[in-house]
């Protein structure tokens, strides 16, 4: 779909308010998340990733498996600020920490929270949404292990950026 | 040997081509199932052209290759303490991507990295910051 009628999508956007009261704080369910050696390898060629030492994730892993713990996927996650499935949803910011590097055959375990709902309109993208979370992975002895800090864009007109 | 980093230092233009076999998997591995990612015509019913756009996840993987690659040597990878950036443009499957950046700082914790990634003849499609600490 794309910008659709201008008039029907202004009177179908949730409330900014009640949104910003109902998400911000919300705790995520968390849980853990091992990422396999065949996905590591598929991975890592998909992004044409250098040579790494054996076993060790490409930092960018620390986005994908924080939202496998996370204990919602992408489609839910966005669900909690009230995303249609015709909205167009991006990464707008992103923030990674990575205290060590995680490693394939380690099961991690993610805790998080949704900290930020803001509002904005473009002049081209219409009304978009700025939804932002944070997961927190833990090593199995429980020491922190990397932060992923999310900034997804809901498109609410529709349209993608 | 682990790179040492000055203010000034400029990281190697380093490019990278965007097809979508890679963006299939990544949907797969990242269970998204935005089709912008992998299906043409929702993509064009978005007026955005009929080539798939490349998912955040691996416009940000190229930029941090061009990094780690730069320090030198494989375990390098662990002196990347912090990235952030934000996305300028949407990348496309068929677009040639370029990664550059310099240092601008260093301190205790490490040299401070401002990064880029173009899109070849199309501009800015992703800008940000590193921290890489010491080797």
């Amino acid at each position: 779909m794309s910008g659709g009628d201008a008039t029907m999508t202004a009177r179908e956007l949730p409330d900014l308010d009640r949104l910003r009261q109902k998400v911000i704080g919300h705790r995520l369910p968390g849980g853990d998340f091992e990422i396999a050696d065949y996905e590591r390898w598929l991975g890592h060629d998909a992004m044409l990733a250098p040579p790494l030492p054996d076993g060790v994730l490409h930092p960018v892993w620390i986005m994908l498996g924080a939202l496998r713990g996370a204990g919602v996927d992408t489609h839910e996650l966005v669900g909690l600020a009230e995303a249609r499935p015709e909205d167009g949803v991006l990464f707008g910011e992103t923030t990674l920490e990575q205290h060590v590097p995680l490693r394939s055959g380690v099961r991690y375990t993610v805790t998080g929270e949704v900290t930020d709902l803001t509002r904005r309109v473009g002049r081209r993208a219409g009304t978009m949404d700025l939804f932002t979370f944070e997961l927190s992975i833990h090593a199995p002895d429980g020491a922190l292990a990397a932060v992923s800090r999310q900034t997804f864009i809901i498109m609410r007109s529709g349209g993608a950026r | 040997m682990s790179r040492e980093l000055r203010p000034g230092d400029v990281l190697p233009e380093t490019r990278f081509q965007v097809e979508t076999g890679p963006m299939k998997v990544f949907s797969l591995l990242m269970a998204d199932p935005n089709p912008i990612h992998f299906d043409p015509d929702f993509v064009a019913r978005l007026g955005r052209g009929d080539r798939p756009i490349n998912q955040g996840t691996l416009n940000i993987a190229y930029l941090l290759n061009a990094v780690i690659s730069w320090l030198g040597e494989p375990a390098a990878v662990a002196r990347v303490r912090r990235f952030t950036c934000r996305f300028a443009d949407s990348v496309y499957a068929g677009d040639e991507v370029i990664a550059g950046g310099r240092v601008t700082e260093v301190g205790e914790e490490g040299a401070t990295m401002e990064l880029w990634l173009d899109r070849a003849g199309a501009g800015r499609a992703l800008s940000g910051t590193a921290l890489i600490a010491p080797p």
